[in-house]
């Protein structure tokens, strides 16, 4: 078989280039700068690393990032595998159904942080209105509680997308394996874990893959909802990034917490490749 | 195979230089030949202030070739939008500050015009002004910003309703302050409403009760350069005072997550859920915006109390002196700039801040004061300025614009109580005051 050549990927190649290489080279460079974003950056070597390496908000925020990306995905990926597999199917509402439960991803993620900050006001939002449920009514003012609130947005907002994702494996499942497996008798419970379940392996990669490093820089959200509150409990590596360039005007700390953001990031995603043998694009539907 | 690979590299080589040059050029600031023509961009602080700005900026079009286009920055967001585009070609030619500190990093830079000229051409645009006020938008001697709001002085408002039910007269003294907010907590209320997720709400405690305490000094000699200020016997003082305050539950469990920028702590106190709260003069306007009737009958407002055996005066002052336009180097019709900015001592100006409840800084404000849309809430505003012995401006603005976050989460984790007097010190004294 002919591959492809490397021309063919030019065109993206450079869009890359020239939207992610150099903007991160750049950042790199700025990272052993200080600059307040008037005037020049001045270099001042590894002073901003340093202070970083000694910064508490720093660790936690890798921590929060990492803790937010794991709850996101335990949460939306049983739910989304769920919902595709019931929305590959063929039951008689299903397109209507399906049609509805997609509405949150066509909103902005501003929009819909805007949304659930006005529903879950401390003072006049819903959760008041419950208190036997919801304690004094104030979910951003304990970090369990803000936390829970972000993962909860953002399962709101996402599920439908990897619902998509496993709803179109799911479609690509051959019938031939159901049929064999209703001939030995299996039950829809057996089916699910031993024939579906495998079978969406590869969507389940993508997906997984997707979700941590969406995860790792889901910023509108916290900026909106809980501006890294309360103190700085909620406070994610993006987001502290973004707070010490545009609030606190020290656009050098920033971009050092920016370039490690984009390695944890590559680090962690190329791990996940590597374990899972992605790379190796196995198919699943070898033997048949 | 080896002669296609040899030219590709040297492709992509070329790109990246190519990318690398372009993304380079981008970085030299805007001179005046490419900002637009026919236009000054105006940018202000998005508030229920706009109305008057844009009547203002209506009314200079009317007769100006070069039109104004006001530019609304949401308010939360005003400072760091305008440090991120001032060093830029699309900075605006002129733009909203709070004078002081506020505009000093961008005058250090080189950014903005001296109006010294615009002043020898027409004087009014200086004479016109309270001298007080008008100096505090000057920097190393040379003014560089006309005011264009009104006086704003922090003062303690209350909700009429829920003082009356209770049986409470506004407070005077500390220690009346401290009783009330035992009954008003007692009976279910919020008694203070903070919008604590602003930051600079809770900075308006700490700046009265360090006034009050330890007089304006301590805070003038700190902020050039004394750190030894902030763990001397007055600071701690004061910051005990504020502690004994937020431990009374003066302030509810939700203030960390009420903004007032989005009328959140407004909301609460013309609702009645809360009693009092510690706000600027504007907060008229903005309650005359959500509900005319109770900004004009249910809206009270005095002085914050006094703390007997400070070094204070009860008339001190905090808040903002006032609100300026200044202009920057590069714009591309300094005479616009000009004309503009005279509009600001007209009695069109001064009737229609009157009319939101704003006190202009004009000398010829008080012929004034009976057009205003609350005559006793003006005449209030008036005297008060008028007696204060000293007006200490906003510590956030006071202070250089880095400083602020640092300054914000230390008053924030102070009141929820995650570091304490000492920590507050520290915090204060480690703040960079150029």
């Amino acid at each position: 078989m002919v591959r492809p050549g490397f021309v063919w990927a030019v065109p993206a190649a450079i869009f890359f280039g020239l939207f992610a290489i150099v903007p991160l080279v750049f950042v790199a460079i700025l990272s052993f700068t200080s600059w307040n974003g008037l005037g020049t950056p001045h270099f001042n070597g590894v002073q901003n690393w340093v202070d970083l390496a000694h910064d508490p908000v720093m660790i936690q925020s890798l921590y929060l990032s990492v803790l937010l990306t794991f709850l996101g995905v335990a949460i939306q990926t049983p739910m989304s595998i769920l919902l595709g597999v019931w929305a590959a199917g063929h039951q008689r509402n299903r397109a209507i159904l399906s049609a509805i439960y997609f509405v949150p991803l066509l909103l902005s993620s501003a929009a819909i942080a805007v949304l659930w900050r006005g529903l879950l006001d401390p003072n006049f939002g819903i959760p008041g209105q419950y208190r036997w449920l919801f304690g004094n009514g104030n979910l951003f003012g304990s970090q369990r509680s803000a936390i829970a609130v972000l993962v909860f947005v953002g399962a709101w907002q996402f599920t439908p997308f990897h619902t998509l994702i496993y709803q179109g494996g799911a479609r690509s499942i051959p019938p031939v394996l159901y049929q064999a497996a209703q001939v030995d008798g299996a039950g829809t419970v057996r089916t699910f874990f031993s024939i579906t379940l495998p079978q969406l392996r590869n969507s389940m990669i993508t997906s997984v893959i997707l979700m941590i490093v969406g995860g790792l820089t889901a910023f509108d959200t916290v900026l909106i909802l809980t501006a890294g509150g309360p103190g700085t409990s909620t406070t994610i590596s993006a987001y502290y990034m973004y707070q010490k360039a545009f609030q606190s005007f020290s656009f050098g700390t920033a971009s050092a917490i920016g370039l490690v953001l984009a390695l944890v990031a590559t680090a962690i995603s190329l791990v996940v490749v590597r374990a899972t043998g992605y790379d190796k694009m196995r198919s699943t539907q070898e033997g048949l | 195979m080896k002669k296609r690979s040899a030219w590709f590299t040297r492709a992509i080589a070329g790109a990246v230089v190519v990318a690398t040059g372009v993304a380079l050029s981008g970085c030299s600031s805007g001179s005046s030949s490419d900002r637009p023509a026919n236009v000054i961009h105006v940018a202000i602080y998005g508030d229920s202030g706009n109305k008057v700005e844009q009547q203002i900026a209506d009314t200079f079009n009317k007769t100006s070739t070069v039109k104004v286009i006001l530019d609304k920055i949401p308010g939360a967001n005003y400072q760091q939008k305008l440090q991120t585009i001032i060093s830029t070609s699309s900075a605006p030619d002129v733009f909203f500050n709070w004078g002081g500190g506020s505009i000093e990093q961008f005058v250090n830079a080189g950014y903005l015009l001296p109006l010294t000229n615009f002043i020898k051409e027409d004087p009014k645009l200086k004479s016109s002004f309270l001298p007080s006020v008008f100096n505090s938008a000057a920097i190393n001697g040379q003014p560089y910003g006309v005011p264009m709001r009104g006086t704003q002085p922090v003062m303690l408002f209350n909700n009429k309703a829920v003082l009356a039910k209770y049986g409470i007269t506004p407070p005077a003294t500390w220690k009346e302050l401290l009783s009330d907010v035992k009954t008003l907590k007692a009976a279910g209320l919020t008694p203070i409403a903070l919008g604590g997720a602003d930051y600079w709400p809770t900075l308006m405690w700490f700046e009265y009760v360090y006034d009050r305490v330890a007089g304006p000094t301590l805070f003038d000699k700190a902020l050039a350069g004394d750190k030894s200020q902030w763990t001397s016997k007055a600071s701690m003082t004061a910051l005990s005072d504020i502690k004994a305050l937020i431990d009374a539950g003066a302030f509810g469990t939700n203030y960390d997550s009420v903004k007032f920028t989005d009328g959140g702590s407004p909301k609460l106190l013309r609702t009645g859920k809360a009693a009092f709260e510690l706000m600027g003069s504007w907060n008229y306007s903005t309650q005359q915006s959500a509900d005319p009737s109770f900004a004009a009958k249910g809206l009270g407002y005095t002085a914050f109390p006094s703390i007997p055996g400070g070094a204070g005066n009860q008339t001190d002052l905090a808040g903002n002196t006032n609100n300026f336009y200044s202009v920057i180097k590069n714009t591309r019709y300094p005479n616009t700039a000009r004309d503009f900015l005279k509009l600001m001592y007209s009695p069109e100006f001064v009737k229609a801040q009157l009319a939101i409840g704003n006190l202009p800084t004009t000398t010829n404000t008080e012929q004034y004061l009976s057009t205003s849309a609350s005559p006793t809430y003006s005449t209030f505003q008036y005297n008060l300025v008028k007696q204060a012995s000293s007006f200490q401006l906003s510590w956030d603005q006071a202070y250089p614009q880095t400083a602020a976050t640092a300054m914000h989460n230390a008053v924030e984790n102070f009141f929820t109580g995650r570091i304490d007097a000492a920590g507050f010190a520290s915090a204060m004294q480690a703040l960079l005051t150029k």
